[in-house]
């Protein structure tokens, strides 16, 4: 039986691999490890998703991740599943609505709430984030990021990388490209530290797109997301 | 009117710190800078009341220990001189607590509802006992810091509420026991800006303990437990051990703002009941209103922060708990829930002689 102090320890060390995770259990933001791994395998039958990058994620810190998004292409989620598989650790996505049942459900796959305090909470307690910029359909092209939400990161102190994202609403490949940490342009006493680097996140995810390669035909072709590239 | 006589359990040692006589100078260290320092608990007759007490009579920086409570406490305890007095007679309270004169008064006599009290009841006692203990502590010239339970239930659960609120979340409370706690923060944040001492809240989660009259341990130790099923959110309680622990800290280091205390780890109604072998009842919409009814009549209330739990779940940041007050719970959520099942029901003894 453990003593006091071994149980004090070991609940001080944070789960921080997806094997040491307890099934039929909630961990201290409502995710649940068996159900998402259920999830994880289901996932797999719809995206066959590549994951690069990784290595530029700290071990063990917290880590805002912001990806590209399409509309319905759910890119927050399947990168959040794929990065968790990459580097063995739980790894949540910003944006779940408050309302049951689809809230609720989110929430037991990791999803939190798109509001600054949340997500620095999470930061700050060593959680790996992935957020999606605003949906922009077209091949290439990022949406706006949520400024607030970087700085959320930065208030947390923590590093901000951008995220590439491809995939195919009828094909199974799916790729995702996580860049080094975005560095602020210049150093800001005010809020616009934050603005700048939301905007210098959302350039190193174009750049990130660019070297996925380019397909463009130059035709309306481009327009349809059918390619697996350039677009999420 | 006092029920009975002030129970002075020791004597020589109390009594000598009270009156300023006590050795100061015997090596005791506190944060507060010296040993000796005499302590108030209210609401010592309640099992955390008691716990409180009882560790604080253990630390070596408190001299003089005095307790309050409209009932006398759970255990025996050897150095706090205890009065009993219910929380409508704020003349006598008062003269109670201006006569002890703390150093540090911990605040800990508030009733959840439907745990000792039906919830208007729970309100009203509430109130009349943190306006007179609290504003006593006010005329005390020694006071120096204040120590109030509150609960997490402060922060609500509208919609967009955050999932994981830290302290520094808004307080919009959603239920009467959550305004209750805030209206507690505020009347010993008013008394600590006009009198200038230092004023610490603990935000307890939802306190379970194998004496601890709560009502979410109650339902949850039913035979058949209902869960929401477009839900089951999270939630996270405190062992009574723990929260008592959290007490001691926060007068020990002299806390002087809000911290939650929460065990680590979460858990849902569902997860509960299968871990406790109980029956797992699928609620949805007008269900509850019956199961809520049913409840009530089989002895376990949901009160409406109760049923806000199971709707919306509760959990709560508890970082600043470790860097504030070094404190970490010995439990887990889930160990706590886990030994929820196993504390012994109440056993009724028969009367050896049957007088009527």
């Amino acid at each position: 039986m453990d003593t006091p102090r071994a149980r004090v320890t070991k609940l001080s060390t944070a789960i921080t691999r997806l094997g040491d995770e307890e099934a039929g259990m909630v961990d201290d933001w409502g995710r649940d490890p068996g159900l998402v791994r259920t999830v994880m395998h289901l996932a797999r039958v719809r995206w066959d998703v590549s994951v690069g990058g990784d290595q530029h994620l700290p071990k063990r810190k917290g880590a805002l991740i912001v990806v590209n998004t399409r509309r319905f292409a759910l890119a927050p989620i399947f990168t959040a599943f794929a990065v968790s598989e990459a580097v063995d650790r739980p790894v949540r996505f910003v944006g779940r609505p408050d309302t049951a049942p689809i809230g609720a459900f989110s929430r037991r796959l990791g999803g939190l709430l798109d509001h600054p305090d949340e997500v620095a909470g999470a930061l700050a307690a060593g959680q790996l984030l992935v957020m999606g910029a605003d949906p922009d359909d077209r091949v290439g092209e990022v949406g706006r990021v949520d400024h607030a939400l970087v700085g959320a990161a930065l208030s947390a102190g923590v590093s901000v990388h951008p995220g590439a994202t491809a995939s195919s609403p009828l094909a199974r490949s799916a790729r995702v490209e996580i860049g080094a940490p975005s560095r602020q342009p210049r150093r800001r006493r005010g809020p616009l530290t934050e603005l700048e680097l939301a905007d210098r996140v959302r350039l190193d995810i174009a750049l990130l797109l660019e070297e996925f390669g380019n397909v463009r035909t130059g035709t309306p072709l481009d327009r349809l997301p059918l390619s697996g590239f350039g677009g999420a | 009117m006092q029920i009975g006589p002030p129970i002075r359990t020791t004597g020589s040692d109390a009594q000598e710190a009270q009156s300023g006589t006590g050795d100061l100078s015997t090596g005791t260290s506190s944060v507060h800078g010296m040993g000796g320092r005499r302590v108030f608990v209210s609401g010592v007759g309640g099992e955390l009341g008691t716990l409180v007490a009882s560790l604080l009579e253990a630390e070596d920086w408190v001299g003089a220990l005095s307790g309050i409570d409209a009932d006398p406490p759970r255990r025996r305890l050897h150095r706090t001189e205890f009065h009993r007095i219910h929380p409508d007679e704020h003349d006598r309270i008062v003269e109670t607590v201006v006569d002890f004169d703390p150093h540090v008064l911990v605040h800990v006599g508030v009733w959840e509802p439907d745990a000792r009290a039906a919830p208007h009841a729970a309100a009203l006692l509430t109130d009349a006992a943190a306006t007179s203990i609290i504003g006593a502590a006010a005329e005390c010239p020694a006071l120096e810091h204040l120590v109030v339970r509150s609960g997490i239930e402060i922060y609500g659960r509208a919609r967009g509420a955050l999932t994981r609120p830290a302290e520094s979340a808004p307080v919009q409370p959603t239920s009467e026991w959550g305004r209750t706690v805030a209206a507690i923060e505020r009347t010993a944040a008013r008394v600590g800006e006009r009198v200038g001492v230092t004023v610490g809240a603990l935000r307890l989660a939802p306190v379970l303990g194998p004496h601890v009259p709560s009502p979410l341990g109650r339902l949850l130790r039913m035979p058949a437990v209902p869960f929401s099923v477009l839900a089951d959110p999270p939630f996270a309680v405190i062992e009574d051990r723990d929260a008592a622990r959290a007490f001691i800290a926060a007068a020990r280091v002299g806390l002087a703002e809000p911290v939650n205390v929460v065990a680590p780890g979460a858990i849902t109604a569902l997860q509960a009941a299968r871990r406790g072998r109980r029956i797992p009842v699928p609620l949805v919409g007008p269900d509850w209103r019956i199961a809520r009814t049913l409840s009530h009549l089989l002895g376990a209330p949901i009160p409406d922060h109760v049923s806000e739990t199971l709707h919306r779940g509760r959990l709560a940041d508890n970082r600043l708990m470790r860097s504030l007050l070094g404190f970490q719970p010995e439990s887990s959520t889930t160990e706590v829930i886990d030994r929820l099942y196993h504390w012994p029901s109440v056993i009724r003894q028969p009367a050896r002689v049957q007088v009527a």
